[in-house]
C-alpha cells in the first residue's frame, strides 16, 4: 500500500510514519503547495490521499478527484468543525488530530478498501494491486480477513440488532514450536487452529457470525457473533475455553502430529459492542477488542493459579516420570549413554514444555530441576554400565539456584562426573556468556562435561559454539531430517564434524528417524547418534 | 538425467549465458529468469525440476525466490540450488532456513556445476 500524503505538522507526520509501518505500506510527500493530490497520486500508483488541509480548502473537490482516480481520501482534521465539514464532503474517512499511530493507520486502510470497493476503473495494474491489496488484508497463515474490512458489515449489524457479541480468543504457543519447528511450522499450526475455532463456531453459534486476526497480537482471534451478549464469569470462559481447546488439540494431533497438542493453549474473554450512534464503529470494535482480551488475560490468570497448585502437589509428592533416550555410538550401534527427559505424572503437566513453561511462571523452576535431576540419576544409577553416558538437560534458571551451583558429584550421588554431560542449548549457552563461562568453569573442575544443545537451529554461528569449547556437540534436528537428500545440510554437518573433531569434542545427531539419514550421517563422520530409529524414548527399565 | 527441466535465475546476462550453453550442451531443457520476480512468474509455465538460484539479485533476493518456491504446494518438491559468492557456515544456515538443497560457491567451475546439477536431479529421483 503507498500513501500520498500533504502535511505540515512534523507530529503528524511521525504518526503517519508509524502508521505506515503498521501498514507496511510507503509513505510519498507531496509538495506542500500541490493542489492536484489525486491525480499526483495516481501517477505514483498510490492507494490513498492524506491530506492536511489549507485555509479555505474544499473537501469535497479532493473527494472528486480521488473518486474519479479510484483513490481513497483521508482528511487529517485539527478541531471537530473540520471533522464536520470533511464528513459533509464526503471524504472517505477522517481523523481528529493529535492522533495515534494504529487509528490512523485503520483509517488508511478503511478508505483505501472503500475506494477499492468503488466501482472506478483502475489502471494497468489494478488486478496485482488488488493482490497485493488482497494479502495485506487477509493473514497468510489462516486466510482470515483483518479487522477493518469487517467495520461496514459490524455496521450494518449494529444497525439491525443494536448489540453483538465480541469474544476475544487468546492463545499461548509455547515457544518450543517456533524454536524447533521453524516459524513456518508455526504458521502452519496456526492455521490449523483458524479452522478448528472456525468449525467450532459453525457447530455451535446460531446466526451470523465472523472471525478474524487481532491486528496487534497475530496469534489471537476475534470472534464477533450476531447473538445477543451475557455476562460470563471466569469459569464459564473458562469451560468455554476448555471445549475450543480440545478440538483446536484434536485437530493438530491429527495434522502435525501429537507432540504438538499440548503446546497450544487458548483462553477467552467476552465484551458486549452496543451500538451508540454518537461514537464511531471502529471505536466500538477496538474498545470491546480491548475490554475482550483484558477479561482472557483474566481468566489466563485464574487458570495459571490452578496450574501452579497442581504442579505444587505433583512436586510434594515426588510424581514425576523420567524417560531415557538411548545415545548410541554410529560405527558399531553401541550404546553410548542415554539423555534423561522429565515428565509429569498429572494429566496437562504431562508434555516437558509445558510443565517448564508453569514452573517458570509459578517460580518452582528450581524444585522442578532439583526433583528431575535426583530422580535422572537415582533411577538409572544401578543400570548404567561403568563405561556409559548420562546426559542431563540444565535450564538457564538452574544456574541461578543456589543449591545448583553448590552441587557436587558427592551432593547429586554421583561416582564418577566424567561420565555425566550437562546439555545446555545454544540459546542460552550464548545469550549470557560471560556468566555461562564462570559456570561452565566451575562445573568443570568438579569434573562434569558438557554439551551444547540444539547446534545450528540458527541461533549461534559456529563461532560462538567454539568460544564455548564443549566436549559434545548436539546437531539440531532440522539439521538432521532429510540429509540424506539435502545437499546443504550434509555440508553443514560435515563442516561442524571436522571443526568438532578440531578441537576434541564429539557430534551428536539428533532426531535420527530413517536408515537412510543414519546412513548419511555415519558416512559424514559424526560420532553419535539419537532418534526414534534406535528407540522410542521409554524408561530405563524397557531399555536396559 | 538429459530432459530435465532447469531454470537458471541470475541477473548477470554474460553469466545466465555461459551456464544456459553449459547446461543444454549436456542435454537439459533450459530456461532463464534475470530476476527473483520473473523466475516466480515463470514457475507455472517452465515447470522446472531443478531451479539455479542467484542469491544477490536485485528487488526479490535469491533465498526469499528459495522460501517462495519451498512454501508453494505445488512447487515444493523443485530442487532449490543456491548460487553464492559466499560459502560461510552463516550464509549456508540462511540457505537451510530458506529451504534450499545444495548450493555452489561463484566463481563456479563448470564441472562443478554439472555434478551437483546431476546429483539433486537423482537425489529428487529418488524419492519421488
Amino acid at each position: 500500500m503507498k500513501v500520498l500524503a500533504r502535511v505540515r505538522d512534523a507530529a503528524v507526520q511521525r504518526a503517519l510514519a508509524d502508521a505506515a509501518a503498521l501498514l507496511d505500506a510507503e509513505v510519498l510527500y507531496a509538495d506542500p503547495e500541490a493542489r492536484d493530490l489525486a491525480a499526483e497520486a495516481s501517477a505514483a500508483s498510490a492507494d490513498v490521499v492524506f491530506v492536511e488541509l489549507r485555509e479555505g480548502e474544499d473537501v469535497a473537490r479532493h473527494r472528486e478527484d480521488a473518486r474519479a482516480f479510484g483513490i481513497g481520501l483521508v482528511v487529517a482534521c485539527h478541531s471537530r468543525e473540520e471533522c464536520a465539514d470533511a464528513a459533509a464532503g464526503e471524504a472517505d474517512e477522517w481523523v481528529l488530530l493529535p492522533a495515534a499511530a494504529d487509528r490512523l493507520a485503520l483509517r488508511l486502510a478503511v478508505a483505501a478498501e472503500r475506494a477499492r470497493a468503488a466501482p472506478t476503473p483502475r489502471g494497468e495494474n489494478g488486478a496485482a494491486e488488488l493482490i497485493r491489496y488482497h494479502e495485506a488484508l487477509h493473514d497468510a497463515a489462516t486466510g482470515l480477513p483483518s479487522l477493518p474490512i469487517l467495520i461496514p458489515s459490524i455496521e450494518n449489524w449494529l444497525e439491525a440488532d443494536h448489540e453483538l457479541t465480541l469474544r476475544y480468543l487468546h492463545f499461548v504457543w509455547f515457544a518450543r514450536i517456533e524454536r524447533t519447528y521453524g516459524a513456518e511450522r508455526l504458521d502452519e499450526v496456526i492455521g490449523t487452529a483458524a479452522d478448528a475455532v472456525r468449525d467450532f463456531f459453525a457447530r455451535e453459534q446460531t446466526g451470523e457470525h465472523v472471525l478474524t486476526l487481532d491486528h496487534a497480537g497475530d496469534e489471537d482471534f476475534i470472534l464477533i457473533a450476531r447473538t445477543p451478549p451475557h455476562r460470563e464469569r471466569a469459569a464459564d470462559a473458562a469451560a468455554l475455553s476448555h471445549r475450543i481447546e480440545r478440538l483446536v488439540r484434536e485437530r493438530i494431533a491429527e495434522k502435525h502430529g501429537p507432540e504438538f497438542a499440548p503446546l497450544a493453549g487458548l483462553y477467552i474473554g467476552t465484551a458486549p459492542i452496543t451500538r451508540d450512534p454518537k461514537i464511531r464503529v471502529e471505536r466500538l470494535v477496538y474498545r470491546a477488542v480491548r475490554e475482550a482480551a483484558r477479561a482472557a488475560l483474566n481468566v489466563e490468570e485464574w487458570e495459571r493459579e490452578r496450574k501452579a497448585e497442581r504442579l505444587r502437589a505433583m512436586l510434594r509428592e515426588g510424581a514425576v516420570r523420567i524417560v531415557y533416550h538411548p545415545i548410541v555410538v554410529t560405527e558399531t550401534e553401541e550404546i553410548y549413554g542415554y539423555e534423561a527427559l522429565g515428565r509429569g505424572e498429572y494429566p496437562g503437566l504431562r508434555s516437558p514444555e509445558v510443565l517448564f513453561q508453569i514452573a517458570q511462571e509459578a517460580n518452582l523452576v528450581w524444585e522442578l530441576g532439583r526433583l528431575l535431576r535426583r530422580k535422572a540419576v537415582d533411577e538409572i544409577r544401578d543400570r548404567l554400565e561403568p563405561d556409559q553416558f548420562l546426559f542431563l538437560n540444565v535450564d538457564p534458571h538452574d544456574f541461578e539456584d543456589p543449591t545448583f551451583r553448590d552441587m557436587t558429584p558427592e551432593t547429586m550421588g554421583i561416582t564418577d562426573p566424567s561420565h555425566v554431560v550437562f546439555e545446555i542449548t545454544e540459546r542460552v549457552a550464548i545469550t549470557d556468556y560471560p556468566r555461562f563461562r564462570e559456570h561452565l568453569a566451575a562445573f568443570r573442575a568438579l569434573g562434569f562435561r558438557f554439551a551444547v544443545d540444539d547446534a545450528g537451529s540458527g541461533y549461534a554461528g559456529l563461532g560462538s559454539i567454539a568460544n564455548l569449547a564443549p566436549d559434545y556437540i548436539k546437531l539440531d534436528i532440522s539439521l538432521i531430517s532429510d540429509i540424506d537428500s539435502n545437499f546443504l545440510k550434509q555440508n553443514l554437518v560435515e563442516t561442524m564434524v571436522n571443526f568438532a573433531e578440531g578441537q576434541g569434542a564429539r557430534v551428536v545427531a539428533e532426531g535420527v528417524e530413517r536408515p537412510e539419514e543414519f546412513e548419511t550421517i555415519r558416512e559424514l563422520g559424526v560420532h553419535l547418534a539419537q532418534g526414534f530409529l534406535f528407540q522410542r524414548p521409554d524408561t530405563v527399565g524397557a531399555a536396559a | 538425467m538429459p530432459d530435465a527441466r532447469i531454470l537458471v535465475v541470475d541477473d548477470d546476462a554474460d553469466s545466465l549465458e555461459i551456464v544456459r550453453t553449459y547446461l543444454e550442451s549436456r542435454g537439459y531443457q533450459v530456461a532463464t529468469a534475470a530476476d527473483g520476480k520473473e523466475a516466480l512468474a515463470m514457475l507455472e509455465e517452465a515447470r522446472p525440476d531443478l531451479v539455479l538460484l542467484d542469491v544477490m539479485m536485485p528487488g526479490i533476493d535469491g533465498w526469499e525466490v528459495a522460501r517462495t518456491i519451498k512454501d508453494h504446494p505445488e512447487f515444493s518438491d523443485t530442487r532449490v540450488v543456491m548460487l553464492t559468492a559466499r560459502s560461510d557456515f552463516t550464509d549456508k544456515q540462511r540457505g537451510l532456513r530458506a529451504g534450499a538443497d545444495d548450493y555452489i560457491v561463484k566463481p563456479m567451475r563448470l564441472e562443478d556445476l554439472g555434478r551437483k546439477v546431476e546429483r539433486n536431479l537423482e537425489a529428487a529421483r529418488r524419492s519421488a
